[in-house]
This record gives C-alpha cells, structure tokens and sequence, in this order.
C-alpha cells in the first residue's frame, strides 16, 4: 500500500501542472498570485466584511428613513381638507430631500460627506461614513417604494380600521404596512440589491471594500485579469444568493393569504 | 336632549369645492335606542355621505353630531374612543386580507378594548356561530363567498361590542343569491334590539324591518315616516317618482 505523503502529492500536483497548456499554466499562476501567495485572500476576506457591514448598516438607516418619510408623504396626501401647518412644513422638507438626493449622483454625495461634512480620521468613523451617506441616499428610494406601497392598499382597508376605532398610526401598523411591505418586497430586493453594487463607490472615501481590495491586488501582481473578474464574480454570487433568499421569503409571505 | 335618542345630527352640511358640490345640505335626524332606520334615496342623493358623517369618515363642513349626547364634530375630542362604539359595515366589506377570519374579528377588541386574546376569541366564537360561519375561524377572507364576508364584517363590528351599527349599502356588491343571507343576520340583529342606520337598495328589508324610512335626495331629507307611510301613501313628488322606479 502505497502512504501518500505532502511532498509526493506537491510533485504529482505540479507535474500535472506542467503537463497542461501554457495559457492555463499562466492562470493558475495568476491565481496563485491573486489569492494564495502572501495570503492575499485576505485583502478580499476583510474587504467583503466591510462591504456587508456598509450594506447592512446603510440598508436599517435607508429602510427607517424611508418609512418615516413614506409615512409623512401619504399622511399628507390623504388628509380630505388642508392639511395642519407642521404637516405641511414637514412634507415640504421631505420632499427638498428627494429632490436634492435623487438629483445628485452617489458618488458626488459621498465625496461631499466625506471631504466636506464629516470628514472621517479612522477606519471605524470611515464605515460610519459610509453608512450614513448610503443610508440617506438609500433613504429616498426606499421613501418613494414604500408610499407606492402605502398607496397601493384600497382605502377601504383604512376606512375599516379608522371605523372599529384604530388611530392613524394603528391603522398603519396592524393593517396597511403589513399589506404594503408584501407588494413592495421585489421593489425592496431590487433596491437592496442596487445599494450592495452601490457600496464598491465608498473606495473614493478610502474604505477597504472588496471593491478596493482587488485594486490593492491588482497594484501588487500588475495583472489586472483575475483580480477583477473574481471581485464580479464575488458581487455576483452574493446578489445571486440574496435574489434566492429573497424570493424564498416573498413566497412565504404569500402562502398566509393562500 | 331626549335620553333615548342615541345620534343627533343637527344642519349637517358637506360642501365641496366652496360650495359648488353640496353632498349634504342641512340634514337635521335623530336616531333613538333600538330603532332601525332605513335610508333610501336615488344615488348621488347624499344618503351614504349622510351615512359616513355619523362616525366622521366623512368631515362635514358646517353642523353637528351629538353621540349618545356629546358633540363628536368637536374637534378637540378623540373620535376613535366614539368610534369604538359605532360598528360599520361597508359596501365592499374590507376585511383585513392578511389575517385569518379569527384575527380580523379579535384585533380590534384586543388592541382597543384591552381584552385577553381568550376572551375576545370566545366572543368571535359565539359571534361566528350565531351567522352559521363557526367552521370557518381559521380561513382567510380570500377563501370565503361575498356574502360570507359580509358576515364576517358584520361580526367584526360587533366584536367591539356597539351601541349603534351603521350599514353602507351592505348587500349591492353581493350575487343576489348571497343578499339573502346578509339580510336575515341584519334582521335577527334588528330583533335583537341593536340600533341601526342601514343605506340600502332593499326596499323588501326596509318595508320589513325599518321603523323608519328617510328618503333623502339632493343632500337633503326629502320625507320621512313609517314604512307604510313611505311605501303605500308618499306624500313627496319625488318619493313618489323614485318609489315608482324601484319597487
């Protein structure tokens, strides 16, 4: 019986690899060089936990900020007669917010906050950064899904509630949002979606992300190759997981009505 | 004020567009304890606006509403604590489609009336049986006929335990086969001796059930009397016509 040792399987390994064609021998190089050598991974490894932690953080700030401006935007909208002054005042503010948000691209808001607003000294006050500048980016299209939703629920589903006695914010609690966050749920994937792509810009404030990791690699191994088409492919097997989750959970929520 | 008379309204007026649209224009009617009032009219008449002011879903721009003696018009009063009171059915009974037949019937005396979950479940129970529907507690609204969800939302209203139901045309988004059930739980709870203000095209239930008849047009309340009264002897030009019309 023949014992495999480590030194016999690295020569019957790199004896394969010499027996394969040039370009592929030139990849697993590349490889090598990308992930292995000097425990590169690492770079992706940390660069991937800060992309999840901006992406998670900015998705909580977005989600609350949406709702509470959803909320402002329909409450306004649905008053029969004029609206109360503070109401009036606060819907004004809310919609300078979407205006000048959606107006300006990502990349310029993340500049402003952080070269001119914040301007972050660590690491730590860097993600926060991030965060909140995605956060309130995010903010504004998650306002606009959720009164879509909001909106799309029949008035009468208000009316029931407002006749047994429930007050406004009762009503939207225990009968239009549960209803609204179940139409609005792919609009909601597909935002969240978009703000994990989104995070890669945070580089220009000089956070880790994945996004730079592979250009700290790419400065390393001057190859450009593989770097690259594994951070897409990274990106791309995360989206692809979340779409999965995401439609297992739609169909959950689906299978109460059923 | 007369202790039996549960609602009063007084020149209730809804104007739109500075006055140009009057859906209500001055309607002055007390409803008393157990009494079952009918509103009848041609559509546009005002009769379900008139039926919608009572619990305020509708805002009326001049008048007043007086609930079991308390002006609810004032707009330093909660209206939810007085609406807990009023039940309302609604033309196109819009229950809670995410929750089960039993949720929709025991949120709102849970969350508002503060009871247990026991006992508002028992309550729905015996509610649930008394319109034939007890095997369908754990159902979702989905899953039930028109007129089964008519009951269900009638249920709902008196889970919370009213002193007066309102009915919003209750039977008109109902295949006529399935009226016939929604109308005998409104008579058996018309026996029962619950006030009620019903807006509806049934001139059949009214002439049966009502022990009054208002016939409204043009925002306003045009006659009104005992069934016998309305149906064999109108003294109104226009009773007269929309009467020839319908029956």
């Amino acid at each position: 019986m023949q014992v495999i040792t480590f030194s016999s399987w690295l020569g019957t390994a790199s004896t394969f690899i010499l027996s394969l064609p040039e370009w592929l021998q030139r990849l697993i190089f590349q490889f090598n060089q990308t992930f292995i050598f000097e425990n590169r991974w690492k770079f992706f490894a940390n660069g991937l936990v800060i992309t999840f932690i901006v992406t998670l953080g900015a998705l909580l700030l977005g989600v609350i900020i949406g709702m509470i401006i959803a909320i402002i935007r329909s409450s306004h909208d649905s008053i029969q007669r004029k609206p109360p002054v503070f109401l009036r005042i606060l819907n004004s503010i809310c919609k300078i917010y979407l205006t000048v948000i959606r107006g300006t691209p990502m990349m310029v808001q993340l500049l402003i906050m952080g070269f001119v607003v914040m301007i972050p000294k660590s690491e730590f006050e860097t993600v926060l950064c991030a965060i909140v500048t995605l956060g309130i980016n995010s903010g504004a299209y998650v306002a606009e899904i959720a009164r879509s939703g909001i909106m799309s629920i029949n008035i009468g589903q208000t009316e029931a509630g407002r006749s047994l006695g429930f007050n406004y914010v009762q009503t939207m609690r225990y009968i239009i949002i549960p209803q609204a966050f179940k139409n609005v749920l792919p609009a909601l994937g597909n935002e969240m979606i978009t703000l994990l792509k989104d995070t890669s810009l945070v580089t220009v404030i000089a956070l880790t992300d994945v996004t730079k990791a592979a250009q700290i690699v790419v400065s390393k191994t001057y190859t450009a190759i593989i770097p690259y088409i594994s951070l897409a492919a990274i990106y791309l097997i995360i989206v692809m997981i979340l779409t999965k989750l995401l439609s297992i959970f739609e169909r959950r929520l689906r299978k109460s009505e059923r | 004020m007369n202790d039996n008379v549960i609602i009063r309204t007084e020149g209730l007026c809804k104007h739109y567009k500075d006055g140009t649209i009057r859906a209500l224009n001055g309607v002055t009617v007390d409803i008393k304890k157990g009494e079952v009032v009918v509103v009848i009219g041609p559509s546009g008449s005002g009769k379900s606006t008139f039926l919608r002011s009572l619990n305020l879903l509708e805002t009326p721009t001049k008048g007043s509403i007086f609930f079991e003696g308390v002006d609810i018009t004032n707009p330093k009063l909660d209206v939810n604590v007085y609406r807990r009171k009023m039940g309302m059915v609604f033309q196109h009974f819009n229950l809670f489609p995410h929750m089960t037949i039993l949720r929709n019937l025991t949120i709102a005396p849970i969350k508002l009336l503060k009871k247990t979950q026991a006992e508002a479940e028992a309550k729905a129970h015996e509610l649930l049986k008394l319109v034939g529907l007890e095997d369908r507690a754990d159902a979702y609204p989905s899953q039930l006929s028109g007129g089964q969800k008519q009951r269900v939302a009638i249920v709902r209203s008196l889970c919370m335990e009213p002193d007066v139901m309102l009915f919003d045309e209750p039977t008109s988004a109902l295949d006529p086969e399935m009226v016939g059930e929604v109308l005998d739980v409104m008579k058996n709870l018309a026996e029962s001796g619950m006030t009620m203000a019903v807006v509806t095209h049934e001139m059949g239930f009214a002439r049966e059930v009502a022990s009054r008849v208002l016939f409204m047009d043009a925002g306003q309340i045009v006659e009104e009397g005992t069934p016998q009264d309305i149906f064999e002897n109108p003294k109104n030009s226009r009773t007269k016509s929309f009467l020839s019309k319908v029956l």
